[in-house]
């Protein structure tokens, strides 16, 4: 005990000799965590580009410090690290999952600090419930709705294709839901069922074997890249040909590592490009991870981060660079092309949504493969939804 | 040179039975509480923050003492029993119920489920208990997740700030002074039910049940009082951290919230009203106090700390194992036995 308050006092001391005149902003990430598979590639993501960029003019001139704390996605320790960075006077934080992120909607509110989450809740786009809540890639409910509509486009059959979904029973699961049932019913699918799969599951089959009665030619899995391998493995054991489409945590670079040839032809929907996708983002992040493939997570982590950046970029532009100043500054953001990594971002006072542009991917030859971009209609009725 | 007496000498037995028994131990209440309530004034908000939970995690931690560790019920389901508080008063202060009434409110609510779920205790036992309340986390994170006109469902739902007759708790410091006295009337009635029949019923149940149903304990009735007071409080503590983080989603109210309830009054000291107080402290500092070492090794040794970052949640667990091999009693233990020392020095007689 004695030597853990000796370590305490020195790390504190350790942590007041590095004050400096850069701007700060916090990073919640998830280290060590039950998402920190993903969550390590994407604060990875960002601290490479907070790094670039210093390296390259920071903020007009002055470095962005980046102050780093793992909660291990547990709400409460969000809440601490967030009050800890508040202490220390960050102008912005790159937040991580949904549970963290709603539980500090309304501190950020108060505080008048933007955050970038990584969690694409509906209803974190909407200002009017979130005001300072941004994301850089579209909402759930929009991915779902884009892959629905690129599913649709394709299908040439003349009776409607049949739709079902599986997703775990949590909030993250079940938010998109509504959103696409409607969506689905307009484009003229059946849905024909939903199952429910524990994102820890190690089988799927009770659930598939009743979808199979039902014969779906799509099946929604929105859950995480373990939990969709385990039912696209037991689909293959099971003989079904329906195609699988998951949402943006539900499949990346590790789908064939988990289910082998069993991912081969089904659809994945990504927010920000695939390692390899050329654009000049992409050359960029060659060259500072040196060759080294990157998930996709990491390409979003360095979209996010950008978005930011240049949202911070603006304010000083404008002024003093605050946390006000910089959400005022994002709210003007019109079509900012993150060097062609993740479609393009607009951000207005009345809708945080920063594009209704999904990508589309499928699995091919052990990898993941770049389709199109599918850019939905900015409707009014669907923010928040 | 004057003479004190060694050691406590008692004429009644309501002396012997006082919450403080020497005027020592007064002063020491007193300057503690004195440090307390200047804490505040002294630090900045993170650490104020930090108070705050550690403070809403000592109600979670002695209610669940009150049933575990003094009446031997096993609750699986203590995180559960906090969020029904938690939703509970969250509904009523935003349908406009003032805060304490709202806090209170969400405490009854709690209290009552609780015990609808205390029901088996009459039958079950030990794990066979354990699994059954259990049971009662898993059906009532399905509720606060699909009865969304109440809950919010998967969106959750937003809570304004506390108010009492119009001064509004909305910042750290604030709602500090508001959760202590919360927490300071929690501690001392659960402290007072200890001393009471009820308290004794329940360490009897505790300790064999056959013989405390021999002496007149009636069983189902005091499992249940002990299943609803614990509810009650946690209740409470679940109506406190819902206004303190303004909004609330079934995440926050998971198996995990219970688990470390329960390692918090396992650390601290099972029974023992001060050992979960030492308890929630401990388990709300350490994951913070990890974190505060990885990110100074970060400013040192940078290649260090992405070793040391995976090796957390490792620390933690072997923490944990520690505590229950060389100190199964807990930091109460600790406490009785660096009091004694001191008491006693320099001569250990």
């Amino acid at each position: 005990m004695k030597k853990l308050l000796l370590l305490t006092v020195l790390a504190l001391a350790a942590t007041v000799g590095t004050a400096s005149a850069a701007y700060k902003v916090g990073l919640l990430s998830d280290l060590t965590g039950a998402t920190s598979s993903v969550g390590t590639p994407y604060a990875e993501g960002i601290k490479a580009y907070v790094a670039w960029l210093n390296e390259n003019g920071g903020i007009g001139g002055e470095p962005v410090e980046l102050i780093q704390v793992d909660y291990a996605y547990n709400v409460q320790q969000a809440l601490a690290a967030y009050k800890r960075f508040t202490s220390e006077g960050i102008v912005a934080m790159q937040g991580w999952g949904t549970g963290d992120t709603e539980a500090l909607v309304k501190f950020v509110a108060k505080d008048k600090i933007p955050v970038f989450s990584a969690s694409y809740s509906a209803h974190l786009m909407d200002p009017a419930k979130a005001p300072y809540n941004f994301t850089a890639a579209a909402d759930y409910s929009t991915m779902g709705r884009a892959g629905l509509n690129y599913l649709r486009e394709t299908w040439k059959d003349s009776r409607a294709p049949k739709l079902a979904f599986m997703f775990p029973d949590n909030p993250y699961g079940t938010a998109p839901i509504p959103a696409m049932e409607e969506y689905a019913k307009e484009l003229g699918f059946e849905i024909v069922g939903k199952e429910n799969v524990d994102l820890k599951a190690i089988d799927a089959t009770p659930q598939l074997l009743s979808l199979k009665k039902a014969e779906p030619d799509f099946v929604w899995t929105g859950g995480t890249t373990p939990s969709t391998a385990v039912i696209m493995k037991d689909a293959q054991k099971l003989g079904m040909t329906c195609t699988f489409f998951s949402n943006i945590w539900s499949s990346d670079e590790n789908i064939f590592k988990l289910a082998g040839d069993a991912a081969t032809g089904h659809f994945g929907l990504q927010g920000a490009a695939i390692y390899g996708q050329p654009s000049a983002g992409m050359d960029l992040i060659r060259k500072i991870t040196k060759g080294e493939p990157q998930m996709t997570h990491y390409v979003r982590g360095f979209v996010s981060a950008m978005v930011m950046c240049e949202g911070m970029k603006m304010a000083k532009a404008a002024g003093e660079v605050t946390g006000e100043s910089i959400k005022a500054a994002l709210e003007t953001m019109r079509d900012f092309d993150p060097m062609g990594l993740a479609p393009a971002v607009s951000y207005f006072p009345d809708d945080h949504r920063p594009n209704l542009s999904v990508n589309i991917c499928t699995f091919k030859d052990g990898k993941l493969e770049f389709v199109k971009t599918t850019v939905l209609e900015r409707k009014k009725e669907w923010l928040g939804l | 040179m004057s003479m004190h007496k060694c050691g406590l000498f008692y004429t009644t037995y309501a002396a012997e039975d006082g919450l403080f028994r020497s005027r020592f131990q007064k002063l020491c209440m007193g300057l503690f509480l004195a440090v307390l309530l200047a804490v505040p004034q002294l630090v900045d908000s993170y650490a104020v923050s930090i108070l705050n939970l550690i403070l809403i995690a000592v109600i979670g931690a002695v209610s669940l003492n009150l049933l575990t560790g003094m009446c031997g019920q096993m609750s699986l389901g203590h995180g559960a029993f906090v969020g029904v508080g938690a939703y509970g008063a969250a509904i009523l202060s935003n349908a406009g119920a003032p805060f304490v009434a709202a806090l209170l409110g969400g405490g009854a609510i709690s209290a009552m489920v609780g015990m609808v779920f205390g029901i088996p205790s009459l039958r079950l036992k030990g794990i066979y208990l354990a699994i059954s309340t259990l049971a009662a986390q898993l059906i009532l994170e399905y509720v606060f997740l699909h009865a969304s006109s109440l809950t919010g469902g998967a969106n959750g739902l937003p809570v304004s700030p506390p108010q009492i007759l119009g001064f509004a708790f909305d910042t750290d410091a604030r709602i500090f002074y508001l959760i202590l006295a919360v927490t300071a009337l929690c501690v001392l009635a659960v402290t007072n039910v200890s001393r009471t029949r009820h308290g004794r019923a329940f360490v009897a149940i505790r300790d064999y049940h056959q013989s405390a149903e021999n002496v007149g304990v009636n069983l189902f009735a005091y499992k249940l009082q002990a299943f609803g007071l614990s509810s009650f409080l946690a209740g409470v503590a679940g109506g406190l951290w819902s206004h303190y983080t303004m909004y609330i989603t079934p995440e926050q109210f998971s198996m995990g919230l219970s688990i470390s309830y329960l390692a918090m009054i396992i650390i601290g000291g099972m029974g023992s009203v001060i050992g979960s107080i030492f308890g929630a402290v401990f388990i709300t500092l350490l994951p913070e106090m990890l974190n505060l070492l990885v990110s100074s090794l970060g400013g040192i040794a940078p290649d260090l700390s992405a070793v040391i970052v995976p090796m957390k949640e490792g620390v933690f667990g072997l923490m944990l194992v520690l505590f229950l091999i060389f100190e199964p009693e807990g930091l109460a233990r600790k406490w009785r036995l660096t009091k004694a020392y001191w008491k006693l020095y320099p001569f250990a007689y």
